[in-house]
């Protein structure tokens, strides 16, 4: 609850980003509409984006007279009447749905939080310049075009710490300094909101939820580089992105914050926005480059850097998304600020998507040096179940599995590369003991696979035969030479690949091997999944602990469940399919695998 | 321009700045495989073959055609980690290659024959190059296109639109045309060596030894036990089968190129294999397969019991010889159908052909079985002698029992089980025993035998544990047809070619050969585009007037049938399989074609292009002819479509190759490193005129 004295008119704000709307914000954004204008409420009606709450969507703060926010969760427009008419109308909030960060749950979700990116998220409306100008907006691109020069901007990035938030971790302020050193009658920036990754949507939700940020710092970027024109690369599959973008560098030219002349300086500077058509692959620089010029989508081999020879031959400076959204608050906050938090090598924050098998999904900043544990287990909740947490895939389907015994492991792009997993750009997928790691390592390669641009040998036909071995293995078709032939191709196409996707395919199968290679002796020798995902491997049981709820009868697809009302039940084998949806809708783990 | 110094496999160089590593390591003569590297393009990256080890960095292989050299740089282009990865590059691309290097019928011939290669030259009346194409491999076309199996016709893909190409009745034409030309072909042989190598056998192993040795300069004798060459063939094998001219005709050229022959010199008793290795530099043993086998039954030596091999042996040298009325032959395989005819055309009345298992299992050519019950003869399947007694008046009471069919036996064949208490006696004037033959190589002392008793050599080089002394044939093999024993006397003559030159005995080199599979893996687009054409069928005598004579009852071709016949051939195998950059690494590092086996790429020939063939199930991608349509010839005419595994290099649009823009697309076929892309005028992979298979010397 954030109270300020003053009075002020009432609003209602409706978070309204891709995720809110999922979990259905539109119906309940259109039943304050009606409700607000049948009832002729004086109370306003604003959007706003993701708080990165998204496990308790849609949400709804209300901001009362007082000036004090109450955030309402899990809203659905029949909540929302009711909200209307006793707290907005009556004043008498309904405690039950409030999910006020001060308490619970969501105090739980952001006390270890550190919010540099996300600060505004969910906050501000996205749609209007104003709300970001009212909270400093493009106040750093004032001060440096007034007064700093390039090299000391590049000065203040070096100083900073930061480092390529896409997840290789490249230093920014020296990718800078080289394109500034770089000689060119051109250069550009570049901003890469090609994200892929399966489980990953920080770029989304920072595009969605505050897109001026994104512009400022890429404006930044291109003072401090010589740079006059940037393309932000977004995949088409983000049309909300998309349309906040456009209508984000609209609002800012026709507000003289981007075009020429900005803030009565010589610097000009004009943002395109190019939709990509979602390959994977192109979130690859080189790739990327190739797709913005209108040609294949394929990877080249590097050097020449882009700072040196970018985009269509140019010097080009490319960042990520939630690397340019750091950029103004440095810039606003200072060097220092920003390295005072994280590790010696890691400065900052850092922005995950929490997905899986964990009770508080969503968005999630922390400053570097945290612990997984802590972001799985304090922020995230845990699985939120009885099941324990197995492991985490980190860095999406380029990164790997790091096991529970390394949870320990700190956010730290060195530390998290001595698991053999990556930092990433942000993905965290969450397992517990009723995944398998040989199907989670299937299914990454499988995407790795058929995203793969097909161009290198290793990469296109390698990806495929590890695919295949890994399908066989999950079918109880293992062969004992498997796993040798699994080791000694991954690692061949780790070293011998062209780019990024080839080079880091291999590692869900490296990690899962490295971690968890008990689970494939166990498929290949003894034709078991003891997770219970492997269909041929496995079979279901229900134990003596059953209390005949009959949930699980009720969801059989196959109706191979028999029972009566609290007696035990049991599974017909001959007619079950080993789905697994007993044990996934059972509350008192009475189904076990045999 | 100043040079720079790199380290280059521990040797420092002065390379060209702004080279590449590839063309800094070609100038100076190493070896760097590459597919998608090409001196007219810019670096790619894309096959990876040609990477290398580059000191520092983060331990990635370097594709050294598209890094530039620097200064200091130390590389390694021939680290056992650099030829893995060469290795598995090829190996990935082969999983994923569809196509046939070669025909599959050269592939199933035991001897290699350029078959598309002299059926072409056949079907353009080309006979003699014909004759000389078949004769670099297999020096007994009249003989074997009479008497072989014809494991190429099983492998032949006509089966999917009918009935195999008559590939040894095509052969044989070849063979008896120049024949009755009167101009005899008489390959012209290397300049004499001086060696002196002891042939012993004038079977089809030992005179294909010295056809080739001949060849290759070195100076012949030919040991043979019996009074004619021939062997298995001449004493094995009716006359009405098998003209004896016809085996003269072929014998006499390898006396032509200077062999030796000596006759009724048999070894171990007027030679002995001592004798021979020290008067000669290497000897060859092509001693067969002649001991009847036992039918291990009581009373097998009674006198009218013969065995098959033997009575066809002195049918052979006596064509009066005299049988009895009733003639019954046990067993189911070639000799037993040819014993069982040669019996029926000396007068015998009553010819049954006795076998244990049923007409489905018997070994027997199929066309024989027939051609013999249309001669009369009669089958009585599931049944064998138990027993032979002296009968009365000079005949034979033969005990036999009915079987019945059981579990499969290890060769996967059912075993006949006999039916208790369905013992019979038959009255019989002579019982043919053609069971099989086994080896007897007693006189070959000091080489080692298995406990068969046929000889140890080496199965690629015919090399055995004496280092003089080669062998092959069925005397190594074990009883097999014929032209597994010209193949082994061929590789035989060019390792003992090596051996006499002093040279490491290794044998023929063996080019990789990839294959679309069996019959039955064939994609049916393959066979689409052919219409059926029946076989032309061979003449041959009717049976009522062959059944009593020893003429030859197949009369061969006529040549307009050869035409017609030879047009039927697909044409399988790929135009660039001499030139083709995957199939020449693929032999050069070794590749195992299953080591990554898995799904391929679907077959999709575009043959819309008037001059041009475009295969793509051949592509690997290297994207050489999407870069030279882009950067060469300014067209789109090729592009990449698709991600992932299934990416694909394809003309502009999905369209057919005939409707993009054509401007100069010969290029792209002339840059093409495999078979994807090729000329329709040239022909499918031949060894003449342009290519000679490489062997020493170059004179096979």
């Amino acid at each position: 609850m954030s109270t300020t004295n003053n009075r002020v008119k009432p609003a209602l704000v409706v978070g309204m980003s891709t995720c809110n709307i999922a979990a259905g914000a539109q119906e309940v954004y259109d039943l304050c509409q009606e409700t607000l204008t049948e009832q002729k409420l004086d109370v306003e009606l604003r959007i706003t984006g993701c708080l990165g709450m998204c496990y308790a969507e849609p949400q709804v703060q209300f901001i009362d007279a007082d000036g004090t926010t109450h955030l309402y969760a899990n809203m659905t427009a029949t909540r929302m009447r009711k909200v209307i008419a006793e707290h907005v109308v009556d004043g008498q909030p309904r405690d039950k749905w409030i999910a006020n960060p001060e308490e619970g749950e969501t105090k739980a979700l952001l006390g270890k939080q550190k919010r540099i990116v996300l600060d505004n998220c969910g906050h501000i409306d996205p749609d209007q310049l104003d709300d970001y100008l009212a909270v400093d907006g493009y106040q750093a691109l004032k001060t440096v075009l007034t007064e700093k020069s390039p090299t000391e901007v590049i000065d203040i990035m070096s100083a900073s710490g930061l480092r390529g938030r896409g997840g290789a971790g490249f230093p920014t302020g020296l990718k800078w300094k080289f394109a500034l050193g770089a000689e060119g009658d051109k250069k550009y920036i570049v901003c890469n909101a090609d994200e892929g990754d399966p489980g990953a949507f920080m770029d989304r939700t920072t595009l969605e939820s505050d897109p001026h940020a994104v512009l400022e710092g890429m404006a930044i970027g291109g003072f401090a580089t010589g740079a006059d024109e940037a393309y932000i690369y977004c995949r088409a599959e983000y049309p909300m992105a998309v349309a906040r973008l456009h209508r984000a560098i609209a609002e800012a030219e026709e507000k003289k914050y981007l075009g020429e002349k900005i803030f009565g300086t010589d610097f000009n500077f004009t943002i395109h926005v190019k939709e990509g058509a979602g390959a994977f692959v192109c979130g690859e620089e080189t790739a990327l480059l190739a797709s913005i010029e209108g040609r294949r989508g394929m990877p080249r081999i590097r050097p020449p850097f882009p700072a040196q020879s970018g985009l269509f031959g140019k010097p080009t400076t490319i960042n990520n998304v939630e690397t340019w959204a750091n950029v103004p608050w440095i810039i606003r906050n200072g060097a220092d600020a920003f390295a005072s938090y994280g590790t010696e090598k890691s400065k900052g924050t850092k922005v995950f998507a929490l997905a899986g098998k964990i009770a508080r999904g969503g968005l999630v900043e922390v400053p570097m040096g945290i612990t997984l544990d802590e972001i799985i287990h304090e922020v995230g909740g845990g699985t939120g179940t009885s099941r324990q947490v197995k492991a985490v895939q980190m860095g999406g389907p380029s990164g790997g599995c790091v096991p529970r015994e390394l949870f320990n492991t700190k956010i730290d792009y060195d530390e998290v590369n001595k698991t053999g997993a990556i930092m990433g750009s942000g993905g965290m997928v969450v397992m517990d003991d009723t995944t398998c790691m040989v199907d989670v390592a299937r299914y990454f390669l499988d995407f790795t696979q058929l995203e793969s641009c097909g161009k290198c040998t290793f990469c296109r036909i390698g990806t495929t035969r590890m695919l295949e071995i890994l399908t066989r293995i999950c079918e109880g078709k293992g062969k004992a030479e498997d796993i040798d032939t699994l080791e000694d191709l991954a690692e061949q196409i780790r070293t011998t690949s062209l780019c990024g996707l080839g080079q880091t395919a291999p590692n869900p199968v490296l990690t899962t091997l490295r971690y968890f290679r008990k689970e494939y002796e166990e498929h290949i020798h003894d034709h078991k999944c003891w997770a219970g995902k492997c269909r041929n491997l496995c079979s279901f049981e229900i134990t003596d602990q059953c209390n005949g709820c009959m949930v699980c009868k009720k969801n059989c697809p196959v109706d191979a469940i028999t029972g009566t009302k609290k007696q035990k039940h049991i599974i017909d084998q001959e007619a079950c399919i080993q789905c697994g949806v007993c044990r996934d809708f059972c509350k008192y783990d009475s189904v076990v695998v045999i | 321009m100043e040079k720079i110094t790199i380290t280059l496999d521990g040797e420092k160089v002065a390379v060209d700045p702004g080279s590449t590593i590839l063309q800094a390591a070609k100038r100076q003569g190493k070896f760097i495989p590459t597919f998608c590297d090409n001196k007219e393009l810019k670096p790619f990256a894309s096959c990876f073959v040609c990477v290398v080890e580059v000191e520092g960095g983060r331990g990635n292989l370097i594709p050294s055609c598209s890094t530039t050299v620097t200064d200091g740089m130390v590389v390694k282009t021939n680290t056992e980690r650099v030829k893995k990865a060469r290795r598995t590059c090829v190996e990935l691309l082969l999983s994923d290659h569809v196509g046939d290097c070669l025909g599959p019928c050269m592939t199933a011939c035991p001897a290699g024959i350029d078959i598309p290669g002299f059926i072409s030259h056949l079907a353009k009346g080309e006979d003699r190059q014909a004759l000389e194409l078949i004769k670099h491999d297999m020096p007994l076309p009249g003989i074997l296109g009479r008497v072989c199996t014809r494991p190429c016709e099983e492998a032949c893909r006509r089966q999917l639109v009918e009935k195999p190409i008559a590939i040894c009745h095509l052969k044989r034409f070849a063979a008896d045309a120049i024949s009755a030309s009167g101009d005899e072909y008489l390959p012209t042989p290397a300049a004499a060596t001086g060696k002196k190598v002891a042939v012993v056998g004038a079977g089809p192993a030992g005179l294909t030894a010295a056809y080739y040795l001949q060849l290759l300069g070195h100076q012949c004798t030919i040991y043979e036990a019996h009074e004619a060459a021939g062997g298995m063939v001449r004493y094995g094998i009716p006359s009405y089968r098998l003209p004896r001219d016809v085996i003269e005709r072929e014998a006499e050229v390898i006396g032509k190129l200077g062999a030796t022959y000596k006759f009724n010199t048999r070894l171990g008793q007027d030679i002995t294999l001592d004798q021979l290795r020290n008067d000669y530099d290497a000897v060859f043993l092509g001693l067969g397969a002649q001991k009847a086998s036992s039918m291990r039954v009581k009373g097998e030596d009674t006198e009218g019991v013969l065995t098959g091999i033997g009575f066809l042996g002195d049918v052979s040298r006596n064509e009066s010889y005299s049988i009895g009325d009733r003639v019954m032959v046990v067993g189911g395989g070639n000799t037993a159908i040819d014993a069982a005819r040669t019996a029926a055309r000396l007068g015998a009345k009553e010819v049954t052909i006795l076998y244990r298992r049923t007409r489905a299992e018997m070994p027997a050519w199929e066309e024989e079985i027939d051609a013999a019950e249309e001669e009369g003869i009669k089958l009585d399947l599931l049944a064998a002698p138990t027993q032979v007694d002296k009968g009365a008046n000079g005949t034979l009471a033969v005990t036999c029992i009915r079987m019945e069919l059981g579990e499969p036996d290890d060769s996967g064949r059912r075993r006949p089980v006999p039916q208790a208490g369905s013992e019979h006696v038959r009255e019989m004037d002579n019982v043919i025993a053609a069971i099989g033959q086994g080896v007897d190589a007693s006189m070959a002392e000091g080489i080692k035998q298995t406990r068969w008793g046929s000889l140890v050599a080496d199965e690629h080089t015919m090399q055995t544990n004496l280092p003089n002394v080669f062998s092959g044939g069925d005397c190594v093999s074990g009883a097999d047809i014929a032209v597994t024993a010209v193949a082994a006397g061929r590789r035989a003559a060019i390792s003992i070619d090596q051996f006499v030159r002093g040279q490491a005995v290794v044998g023929d080199n063996k080019s990789y050969c990839h294959s679309m599979g069996k019959l039955d893996e064939i994609p049916k687009e393959v066979v689409t585009p052919f219409t059926e054409t029946p076989r032309v069928p061979m003449p041959h005598l009717e049976a009522k007037s062959r059944a009593k004579i020893f003429d030859e009852v197949e009369t061969g071709f006529t040549p307009e049938q050869i035409r017609e016949e030879a047009k039927r051939c697909m044409e399988c195998g790929c135009r660039d399989a001499h030139e083709c950059r995957l199939r020449s690494y693929a032999t050069q590092f070794g590749a195992d074609v299953d080591h990554f086996s898995g799904q391929g790429r679907e077959y999709h020939r575009d043959d819309s292009h008037q001059e041009i063939v475009h295969e793509s199930h051949k592509c690997i991608q290297c994207g050489t002819c999407v870069r030279i349509t882009e950067n060469l010839l300014g067209t789109s005419a090729m592009g990449f479509v698709g991600r992932g595994f299934t990416a694909r290099v394809k003309p502009a649009l999905g369209r057919e190759l005939a409707k993009v823009d054509g401007t100069g697309l010969q290029k792209i076929v002339e840059n093409c490193p495999v078979g994807a892309l090729t000329f329709k005028e040239d022909k499918v992979a031949t060894l003449d005129p342009k290519f000679k298979r490489p062997t020493p010397q170059g004179a096979l």
